[in-house]
């Protein structure tokens, strides 16, 4: 199994049963101003905040070779847009959903870093973000002017699937974004809880020297996955070549 | 063209009311809807803080702390993510209020040398003040904790005495050690008078130093009412003669 084929299955049958909108996005260019690199919304400018530090909040980042399994340009919502939004502060949870090509043991986990920086590359006037990958959590916070001016989930989305598919390696992206409650965030952080797990056993295989597997934190997730197992596998055996 | 982001940094010797006078600059900024204002309280006793009347959630120093104690437990990222986490974690500890951001630096805590957190933390306060249009700075006595801490470079560096000669004398040293040390880049610096009782003092004082006098605020009452009760200085009458002449340093000092 792919490094998160069960994740996505799971994501996929969330989508269903939470029975939200989805549309297709129009067009590739993003026409949003810039911020001009100054995006903080103080609270007294703030027409809405999602995810923020005490509210619940889920982002993360999912990617598959297979071209199948992606439906580029789709955007789910469940949950209000963010004109229609009632109150200043919503829960939240994005999930990126890309579709990659040439990720092999060497590159996957580099490839991971770039596209994590994809998002804090975002300069959309009235669009502040914050996010901890650490903990799958992102902070936003849209202007009064910007939701005058009609910013809604598709043009982030639009903005966020432009500047992925500027790397070569991405080429079908796909993004739900959930408003609706707490417990809908909540039961998609249960779904995404091993992510970030996944992605620290990765970096923890490929950056020390001789961990030590039995006594790993990340065994559970590794056993797991084909793709953790393999890239595993193979660092052992470049480590028997390389002591001969 | 791009708006440029203007520092102030407020310092000179303890005691002579150096934080009711950023208290009193804040105020007066606080009511510019043009413009975003970025308050830094370095005093690591938090005394802005305090004479704004606002309760802050968390220190750069709690920021600070809690990731050193996340590298000493082996949770430490990579500086990407690092930088990331702090950026959210600040944005948390700011306090706003109309169009100001107050973060309070506080007291650092942990024993050791942790130069490399130290630089990204200053490192990510200097990313978050080109944000706002103004960043005003309540610093300890001396330039070299606000080089330190906060930032290697203001535009307007502003030492506040009192009229005695010791005020004046610390005033005009702060002045020789920037500029010796080079502990802070400036292009102006100025001192604004604090507990004045005689318009002959300030031309006495102005004879004794080369430091450009930027205004003078006369012994005020009303000053030390709001300090001995801890009333908000937020709440300090728009028609009173400190506000007027902290309205007209800062129209000087080409805020906008």
């Amino acid at each position: 199994m792919e490094l998160f084929g069960e994740t996505l299955s799971d994501i996929r049958k969330y989508i269903e049963a939470k029975n939200g909108n989805s549309w297709a996005i129009k067009g590739r260019v993003n026409a949003w101003p810039s911020g001009r690199g100054r995006n903080v919304v103080l609270s007294d400018d703030m027409a809405l905040e999602l995810g923020n530090p005490r509210m619940n909040s889920v982002s993360c980042l999912i990617w598959t070779q297979d071209a199948g399994l992606i439906h580029d340009g789709k955007i789910s919502l469940i949950g209000p847009d963010i004109k229609e939004s009632n109150g200043k502060s919503l829960p939240f949870g994005k999930i990126v959903l890309a579709q990659v090509s040439g990720f092999d043991e060497e590159t996957t986990y580099d490839k991971y870093k770039e596209m994590e920086t994809v998002r804090y590359s975002l300069d959309l006037k009235g669009y502040m973000i914050r996010a901890v990958s650490q903990y799958q959590r992102e902070w936003s916070r849209i202007s009064k002017e910007a939701v005058q001016n009609g910013f809604s989930f598709e043009i982030l989305a639009q903005a966020l699937r432009t500047e992925y598919l500027k790397k070569d390696y991405i080429q079908a992206v796909e993004i739900l974004f959930v408003t609706s409650s707490a417990g809908d965030v909540g039961e998609l952080q249960e779904i995404t809880k091993n992510v970030g797990r996944k992605i620290s056993a990765l970096n923890k295989m490929l950056s020390e020297i001789d961990p030590d597997c039995d006594e790993c934190e990340y065994n559970d997730v590794c056993d797991e996955v084909d793709e953790l197992r393999g890239t595993r596998k193979k660092r052992d055996e470049k480590r028997i070549g390389t002591n001969g | 063209m791009d708006k440029k982001t203007k520092t102030i940094a407020l310092c000179g010797k303890g005691g002579v009311g150096k934080t009711s006078v950023s208290a009193l600059m804040v105020k007066e900024l606080a009511r510019r809807k043009d413009i975003k204002v970025l308050a830094i309280d370095a005093d690591p006793a938090v005394g802005l803080c305090t004479a704004l009347g606002i309760q802050i959630k968390k220190t750069v120093d709690d920021i600070r702390n809690d990731l050193i104690k996340s590298i000493k437990k082996g949770e430490g990222q990579d500086k990407a993510s690092t930088l990331n986490t702090l950026d959210y974690e600040l944005f948390d500890a700011l306090t706003e209020f109309n169009n100001v951001g107050l973060l309070a630096i506080g007291r650092p805590e942990s024993e050791g040398c942790f130069c490399k957190v130290n630089a990204l933390l200053k490192d990510i306060i200097q990313d978050l003040a080109k944000n706002f249009d103004v960043v005003l700075i309540d610093g300890e006595a001396g330039v070299e904790q606000i080089n330190r801490r906060v930032m290697k470079t203001v535009d307007h560096l502003i030492m506040i005495s009192d009229t005695s000669a010791k005020g004046v004398n610390v005033a005009n040293t702060i002045k020789h050690l920037a500029e010796d040390n080079k502990a802070v880049n400036y292009k102006s610096i100025g001192m604004i008078l604090n507990r004045v009782r005689d318009e002959n003092e300030v031309k006495d004082i102005g004879k004794n130093t080369s430091i450009n006098i930027l205004g003078w605020l006369s012994e005020d009452n009303l000053i030390r009412e709001f300090d001995f009760h801890g009333r908000s200085f937020l709440d300090f009458p728009d028609e009173a003669g400190a506000s007027k002449t902290v309205k007209q340093i800062i129209q000087d000092l080409q805020i906008n």
